[in-house]
């Protein structure tokens, strides 16, 4: 069996995305078939467990019941990864957590694979918090992610700003998600269904349901890309620990409306 | 089981080369043969085709999602009636870009639905490469016409047939005088052919030549599928010699 995987996705600054890129990977894991379970730390209300309630729980982050509910269980739960969506501002108080509690000890005896994508907002105060962050990061496989699907502009970040501070962390790949339609974004969030399930065109429970083509068409596209860029950095091969890597399904739209 | 009506876009990347002529003449054909259909305006700014036909026929402006899928969403659902799209050569680049990226040739396939691109031609470098771009892209039928009387010669090596059994479409020239009178507000053409006081005139030769192009067309497509169902090679065959 493959060793447990842990993925979190966070950032310190709010609104950059973060839950939208934890639900891409959730459908990209579901779509490999790759058992998956995440915690939305946004408790008591989750955004994440909205989109995925079947496999979602909504845990407090920072109260230490929760985090054995989480970290205790790695070995036992049937889930080979463990999404963690961690909520505006917590991702540097949960990184120290977890090295106070020996998860980092574990990585980096080869017991756990780790995984971090860092959102990443459009300020210089983002870069900043590349460097709080990634010294907590030895034996991780540290993503740094930009966000387009909010219409972010990376204005802020002049080539040789960008150069300098990605120059001190030489393991960190850059991950790229491009922008989504805004109207099909809308529409998957007033859905509250997976991205994949609203290119399926099916309701929450697998019903049928009548999404606009046009919309499904630029969710399958735009998460295609997404695919391509998480295929791009083996993202299926590192939760599978050096597993043959398999080469994963594309979206493919498969309505029958 | 019927098989879903097809779908017409009608286009160029240039203006004035007779799409909407074209488009005009689609309508009718397919109301004088009594099978619906419905069309659609993507001429925002002078929705000519719309004019026409305003209950058939609904202008469409889809430089935004909402117009996109209000075109493509409505393209999708209805397969009883046969549709012709007038695709102006402002919407041109943006049309087909929308078509690849939701994947809309891919989904009318596997609806039943056969997109036949109909491409005025001219012997433009612009026109010639843009067809050959479309060619490479797009999985539809891409089906060259030739219009006498925006280009006097066509060359069939810049246009290429994508299925050799369809062949092309061949508009005949009008002359300036007669072309005014199609071009009046309230023409029919279904109307003008009922009426022949005089006998025929050039009008009236000049549609019928083009039904008989249309319903020649329609033919070869058939046999062409016909052809494929059974696993033979394309057929060649045109019944009136337009396979060019």
């Amino acid at each position: 069996m493959a060793k447990p995987t842990v993925v979190v996705v966070g950032a310190d600054k709010g609104g950059v995305g973060k839950t939208t890129v934890a639900r891409t990977l959730l459908d990209y894991f579901t779509a490999h078939h790759v058992p998956t379970r995440a915690f939305d730390t946004e408790s008591p209300k989750g955004t994440l467990k909205r989109f995925h309630p079947d496999i979602s729980e909504i845990v407090d982050a920072t109260s230490v019941p929760d985090q054995m509910r989480i970290f205790d269980t790695l070995s036992s739960t049937d889930a080979s990864v463990t999404v963690l969506d961690v909520r505006a501002g917590l991702l540097s108080p949960t990184l120290r957590s977890l090295r106070d509690i020996g998860f980092l000890d574990a990585v980096k005896k080869g017991q756990l694979t780790f995984v971090v994508f860092h959102i990443l907002g459009s300020s210089i105060a983002s870069l900043n918090e590349i460097e709080d962050t990634s010294s907590f990061l030895g034996d991780s496989k540290y993503f740094l992610v930009k966000n387009f699907i909010n219409n972010t502009s990376f204005f802020e970040w002049d080539q040789a700003t960008h150069a300098s501070y990605f120059r001190k962390f030489k393991d960190a790949i850059e991950i790229t998600i491009p922008k989504l339609n805004e109207m099909a974004y809308e529409q998957v969030e007033l859905a509250s269904v997976p991205f994949l399930t609203f290119v399926a065109n099916k309701g929450l429970k697998g019903e049928s349901a009548n999404y606009s083509f046009v919309l499904r068409g630029y969710v399958r596209h735009w998460l295609g890309n997404v695919w391509a860029e998480y295929d791009r950095v083996k993202l299926n091969e590192i939760v599978a620990s050096g597993g043959v890597a398999s080469s994963g399904p594309r979206v493919q739209v498969v309505s029958r409306s | 089981m019927t098989r879903p009506a097809p779908l017409y876009i009608v286009t160029s990347p240039r203006p004035r080369m007779g799409k909407t002529l074209l488009a005009r003449l689609l309508v009718e054909f397919f109301r004088h043969s009594r099978r619906p259909v419905v069309g659609f305006d993507l001429n925002p700014r002078d929705p000519a085709f719309a004019g026409r036909f305003p209950r058939l026929v609904w202008p469409v402006d889809i430089a935004n999602t909402r117009g996109q899928m209000e075109l493509f969403d409505r393209l999708i659902a209805e397969t009883t009636s046969t549709k012709v799209v007038d695709l102006g050569y402002g919407p041109f680049e943006q049309f087909f870009a929308v078509m690849r990226e939701i994947g809309f040739v891919q989904e009318a396939r596997r609806r039943g639905i056969d997109p036949i691109v109909f491409f005025v031609t001219d012997q433009s470098m612009a026109t010639v490469r843009s067809f050959g771009e479309l060619q490479r892209r797009l999985a539809a039928t891409l089906v060259p016409v030739h219009n006498e009387s925006v280009s006097l010669l066509f060359s069939k090596e810049d246009f290429p047939l994508t299925r050799p059994e369809c062949g092309m479409i061949h508009i005949p020239r009008l002359s300036a005088i007669v072309r005014g009178v199609v071009d009046r507000p309230n023409f029919s053409f279904n109307a003008y052919m009922t009426k022949q006081p005089g006998g025929p005139t050039e009008v009236h030769k000049w549609i019928a030549e083009l039904y008989a192009e249309f319903r020649d067309f329609e033919l070869r497509l058939l046999m062409g599928r016909l052809s494929a169902s059974l696993g033979g090679a394309s057929t060649p065959a045109t019944t009136r010699g337009r396979a060019r």
